[in-house]
């Protein structure tokens, strides 16, 4: 089985970037042939295209919400979003381009999408590297979902 | 006073928020649009490394990396004095028309066209890509992925990297092109040239030949009578990589023409209290609120700005297009917001043939790609983003690290053209407090047709392709909400 872990978001965006440092707070961790740990600042076609021919996709994201607390931690599944967008502005998003892959006969798309969403009220709209404090304590509950969620799925032989 | 927010719109990323603000017998007043601007930027950038500022702007936005890479890249040019070879010129330019080929279609495919494709009054959940191929069939869908697909690779060939190009340097680029490389691009962009002529076709069977679209096109609320903006080349035809910046007025004369570095002198910016974004507009004419006409300095960019600030395309077959254009929608300046998707799909085609001319240069495999920078200093860059005039201006120190650095992007040039297109279309289709799913679609067309972007990434949970339409009765107490798939 392989795995693709995909931190999203933009690291000069603050917080939009926590799905990058937790991806690359991931790698430390986790070390397995079948399992690809990368980043990306895109979203809907692209980020399809980043994750065909996988059989898993975990993707680790923002998520702007207005029941949770800031920095919580939730496991996703996709169906549960249809607007989400991740980043790329006018892009489609992610579902709608799934959607149009399968009309079109694409059979490369990963049978299960995980989306790990990092809680956030508000998206940032300044510029920065840095993660504000309530959001950095999220990161290292976001990696241990990811682990959690990596092990789960696969039979790994290290 | 009553108050209609649709928020957020549907099928446009980023936050944006619409309010309309009815009279008492129901009839629209106001409508403006807010959405968040991103800050901080010119504080962002202070102290770092001039050379990394390509990299950096490329990722203030994942919609136009490629765009904000050569504003820069050339502002840095300017800043360091230096002028690139003519092979570095073409590089960039061809890969440019790599970006325009991967985001014209995916507007006209997936964003604006399903409102012409599958019907402005179609219900909501048909009006999008899916639609589009269920009423062209699957096999133009295979294509739509395919070309889309090809722009992106072209820019990966040349950039590097597909989103975020590596490849712009002050005085050139970082790499050049091989003999396979070229025949691998050569092939592409044959069949994008067929794709853009197709979807001319395209527009052509579904949109023009049906008198309703154009009677649509050309209907009062959709007409914006603002002066046009645009990069031309020395013959006044458009150029999206280089040029000078023309601006025209109502009746397509040159009102302007000008550097970039004398950007500051025809453009000011106006402020107001309920947005951060700020309203560019011409300094001659001066600022008379959201108003069109020739006492209004107010412009606009993209497609249809940029057709309406120049006298033809470069290449042939789009030449042949835009006379088309301009004979079918009655003569310069088109000022009809809707032209603006006909528009987009002519310069596509002036994108694959224009690619195509530089593809066969044979200077494209040059290997002088980069000349020696000069001393640091000020320097300002333009390029035509696929929605509108972009522009980077950077001062640096004497160790080449940004001192300041401004931009003025697209959707900021079109902002206050889109608010008046947004009251417009809403004063067009709002009678008597009467609102429904499709004459919210007529107002958000307006809108959607600028193709603009803005800068800031939601991710809305729980989802349903959310529009929300709050009523607020005059004490500003909500008395009525419409959702759509909520």
């Amino acid at each position: 089985m392989k795995t693709i872990v995909l931190g999203v978001g933009n690291q000069i965006l603050g917080d939009d970037g926590v799905g990058v440092h937790v991806a690359n707070e991931l790698k430390k961790h986790i070390n397995y042939s079948n399992v690809t740990i990368d980043e990306a600042i895109t979203g809907g076609m692209n980020l399809l295209d980043l994750i065909l021919g996988y059989d898993k996709a975990i993707i680790i994201d923002a998520v702007k919400t207005e029941n949770e607390e800031n920095g919580d931690v939730k496991r996703i599944p996709l169906s549960d979003f249809s607007t989400m967008h991740s980043c790329n502005l006018h892009d489609v998003s992610l579902i709608e381009a799934i959607d149009m892959a399968k009309k079109m006969g694409e059979n490369r798309i990963p049978k299960d999408i995980v989306i790990i969403g990092i809680m956030m009220k508000q998206m940032p709209c300044e510029f920065g590297e840095k993660l504000s404090k309530k959001i950095a304590t999220a990161v290292p509950k976001a990696v241990k979902m990811a682990i959690d969620e990596i092990r789960k799925d696969i039979n790994i032989s290290s | 006073m009553k108050t209609i927010t649709i928020d957020p719109i549907t099928r446009l990323e980023g936050h944006g928020k619409i309010s309309i603000f009815l009279n008492d017998k129901g009839d629209v007043e106001n409508a403006y649009l807010q959405i968040p601007e991103l800050r901080g930027f010119e504080r962002f950038s202070q102290g770092r490394r001039a050379e990394d500022m390509p990299q950096i702007t490329s990722r203030i936005c994942g919609v136009c990396p490629v765009a904000h890479h050569f504003a820069a890249t050339k502002a840095l040019d300017a800043a360091f004095n230096v002028n690139p070879p003519s092979a570095a010129k073409k590089l960039r330019e061809l890969m440019y028309m790599g970006y325009f080929i991967y985001d014209h279609t995916l507007h006209f495919y997936y964003l604006g066209g399903p409102d012409f494709v599958v019907g402005p009054d179609a219900p909501p959940e048909k009006r999008n890509v899916l639609g589009v191929i269920e009423k062209v069939g699957v096999e133009i869908g295979k294509e739509v992925i395919k070309h889309r697909a090809y722009g992106q690779k072209i820019t990966a060939i040349l950039g590097g990297k597909a989103t975020h190009p590596v490849c712009g340097l002050p005085g050139g680029v970082s790499k050049g092109l091989n003999k396979d490389e070229v025949k691998e691009i050569d092939k592409m962009v044959k069949s994008c040239i067929e794709f853009a002529k197709f979807s001319l076709k395209l527009f052509d069977d579904i949109v023009l030949k049906n008198k309703n679209y154009v009677n649509l096109i050309l209907s009062d609320p959709y007409q914006l009578a603002t002066y046009n903006m645009g990069l031309v080349d020395k013959n006044n035809k458009v150029n999206f990589y280089d040029g000078k910046i023309r601006v025209t007025d109502q009746k397509g004369n040159e009102h302007v023409k000008f550097d970039v570095k004398d950007y500051y002198k025809n453009i000011v910016e106006h402020v107001e209290e309920w947005t951060y974004i700020k309203f560019p507009y011409l300094k001659a004419v001066g600022w008379k609120g959201f108003k069109d006409g020739k006492d209004s300095g107010i412009y606009r960019v993209g497609p249809l700005g940029r057709l309406n600030a120049a006298e033809g395309m470069a290449t042939s077959l789009a030449d042949k297009e835009y006379k088309r254009f301009y004979e079918t929608l009655g003569g310069k300046a088109v000022n009809s917001t809707l032209a603006f998707h006909w528009a987009r799909l002519i310069e596509l085609l002036y994108a694959t043939e224009r690619a195509q001319e530089l593809i066969k240069d044979p200077e494209i495999t040059s290997q002088k790609i980069r000349n020696p920078v000069g001393e640091p200093g000020e320097g300002m860059g333009v390029t035509e983003a696929a929605r509108g005039t972009l522009i980077h201006h950077y001062k640096l120190d004497k160790n080449g690290l940004i001192d300041k650095a401004n931009l003025i992007v697209a959707t900021t040039n079109n902002a206050g053209a889109i608010n008046m297109s947004i009251r417009d279309a809403a004063k067009g289709v709002i009678k008597k407090g009467n609102v429904n799913n499709a004459t919210l679609n007529m107002v958000e067309m307006a809108f959607r047709a600028y193709d603009p972007c803005f800068a800031c990434a939601t991710h809305t949970l729980p989802g349903g392709m959310p529009l929300q339409v709050n009523i607020y009765d005059h004490n500003k107490k909500l008395y009525k909400t419409l959702k759509q798939n909520i």
